[in-house]
């Protein structure tokens, strides 16, 4: 009876898990069939005769990676410019004694709560006039008008004690090299939330390079994706080999940071 | 303090570049989008002032309330089940299971897809003839369903779609909860005697609430900014069935071009997403006290 009683749970738990893993066990399945088995009223759970076929054609004749590697250098901007950005500001307001900081911050924590659609219209024209539409420029500067980096950081600067800056400035540091040699180093955590979050955001972002960018050559993985059924139609297959292509940066990225992105979304019930 | 108090001047220098890149593309903006709600602006023709035509117009669209109704009613098919998909999840990984490591992952694990990703592949899981929900179903006797192609199916397949996707996000802010819980007071209810029920409903729930709140504000903003899963799972039909604001709002703006109109209606849903939120938090936060 004890022994059921502990069975019984643990097998719930697995066909949870079970049913949870299947989408992404099933969109690798289809992309390792041929097409015709794909499309028939006869089903086959596993691949007759598995094939990379749908690989080598997403491979061959769509811009998927040119869209990988858009993705990748939007990403890898953003990261770095959110970063740059971010950090010197939040240490402004968590430590530098300045008139006017806290109806700053406050404007600034403000921009947490405007939706992004309010912005799209607005920006597609300004951009249009700066020319720089369908370019990753476009995709990435939006992004870095986004506080929430500041948010986490600024938390994190206050909780170190004065002391050690009081320290640095005796020994003659000035503000610059106390931020960069004290501040910086003892953030590194908070900072590695921050750039790992910008990172996924701008990956996963959608709606704004779908209209700031119009060439094909020039798509996110995100819309490149999107636009597959549209060029793809049926080819359920070769789709679903475009959909893991695209996702296997996300999970490497994921298996690599785990911890510090859960934590990070804990920290901050940071959504999309 | 600094020796020679620079701090005006370092603060202002620390600040300088983030409010430029703020002021620049999202402070302007957002002032040039409330601007232009009040023309008739195309991306050519010169814009006309219409004062408050487009938000008249507004109401008295079809498409624009119809639209508003479909968000309406997937902030209402998605908000409660997350909320309590998420904590169910966030009880399994804090609880005693061997099995709890795994289950966090493997919740947590599609919201790292992007969301056109898991759309496509719902889409193809849904797909009528040869999806494999259907061959299931076929095989067990049934008649396959129109998942994406029927307009009373369509918003509840977007949703669970969206269920699979952002389950494990909510599950995160429940276990982080859940786990500054102190451990005494579930020892304490157990030497009086308590079941896991009883502790659940009567420790977890209460002391999970600020949580739940969060939860909730960020979900209800969440599926009302919904569009993606739309975009690509069904366009927004059948017959305009799944239409959200924002797909309105897109298709208004570029692919009709008419941009004063667009951006009055992101404003309204800007409203109407402030409002919400200053209800939930003014309702939900006071009692919380």
């Amino acid at each position: 009876m004890a022994a059921r009683k502990k069975i019984l749970p643990r097998i719930l738990e697995i066909l949870l898990i079970a049913v949870w893993v299947f989408p992404l066990a099933w969109m690798v399945i289809t992309s390792l069939k041929y097409e015709n088995e794909v499309v028939t009223r006869a089903f086959t759970f596993l691949p007759a005769n598995p094939t990379l076929y749908n690989y080598i054609e997403a491979f061959g004749s769509t811009y998927i990676l040119r869209w990988l590697l858009n993705s990748l250098i939007i990403s890898l901007v953003t990261m770095a410019a959110t970063f740059i950005l971010d950090a010197p500001i939040a240490y402004a307001f968590a430590k530098i004694r300045f008139p006017g900081r806290s109806i700053l911050f406050w404007l600034v924590m403000a921009g947490m709560m405007v939706p992004f659609q309010v912005l799209i219209v607005p920006l597609y024209l300004q951009f249009n006039s700066y020319g720089i539409i369908n370019t990753l420029t476009a995709a990435i500067l939006p992004r870095l008008a986004m506080p929430i980096g500041i948010f986490i950081l600024r938390q994190f600067y206050e909780g170190i004690p004065d002391a050690l800056e009081e320290a640095a400035f005796i020994d003659g540091a000035g503000r610059l090299r106390t931020f960069t040699r004290i501040i910086l180093p003892l953030g590194k955590s908070a900072a590695t939330t921050v750039i790992i979050l910008a990172f996924i955001n701008a990956w996963n972002d959608f709606l704004w390079p779908l209209i700031a960018i119009n060439d094909s050559v020039r798509y996110t993985i995100t819309v490149g994706i999107a636009n597959f059924q549209g060029t793809h139609g049926t080819e359920y297959a070769l789709i679903m080999a475009g959909a893991v292509i695209a996702s296997v940066p996300e999970l490497i990225f994921f298996l690599i940071f785990r911890r510090k992105i859960i934590d990070g979304i804990a920290m901050t019930g940071l959504k999309g | 303090m600094i020796p020679g108090n620079r701090d005006i001047r370092d603060g202002i220098l620390f600040s300088l570049p983030f409010m430029v890149v703020f002021a620049l593309f999202m402070v302007y903006p957002l002032v040039f989008g409330f601007y232009i709600s009040f023309f008739r602006w195309n991306i050519l023709g010169t814009p006309a002032f219409l004062g408050l035509q487009n938000y008249a117009d507004l109401f008295r669209d079809e498409k624009f309330w119809s639209s508003l109704w479909h968000t309406v009613q997937f902030v209402l098919m998605t908000t409660p089940v997350l909320l309590v998909m998420g904590f169910l999840m966030a009880l399994l990984v804090t609880g005693k299971s061997p099995l709890k490591g795994l289950m966090e992952t493997v919740f947590f694990v599609p919201y790292i897809f992007s969301m056109t990703v898991v759309a496509t592949l719902w889409a193809w899981i849904m797909q009528k003839d040869f999806g494999i929900l259907n061959h299931i179903i076929r095989m067990l006797g049934g008649e396959g369903v129109s998942w994406l192609t029927s307009e009373s199916n369509a918003m509840w397949s977007i949703s669970i779609a969206t269920y699979w996707w952002t389950a494990g996000f909510n599950m995160v802010l429940f276990t982080a909860g859940i786990k500054q819980i102190s451990k005494e007071v579930f020892e304490s209810a157990t030497v009086d005697g308590a079941n896991a029920l009883q502790k659940v409903l009567h420790i977890t729930i209460p002391l999970v609430k600020p949580t739940t709140i969060l939860c909730l504000i960020l979900q209800v903003i969440a599926s009302f900014n919904v569009f993606g899963q739309v975009y690509v799972m069904t366009g927004g039909g059948p017959a305009g069935s799944t239409r959200v604001l924002i797909q309105y709002i897109y298709e208004t703006g570029f692919s009709y071009f008419r941009m004063g109109y667009s951006a009055a209606m992101s404003y309204i849903l800007f409203a109407i997403i402030m409002a919400i939120s200053v209800i939930q938090y003014a309702v939900l936060g006071r009692r919380n006290d």
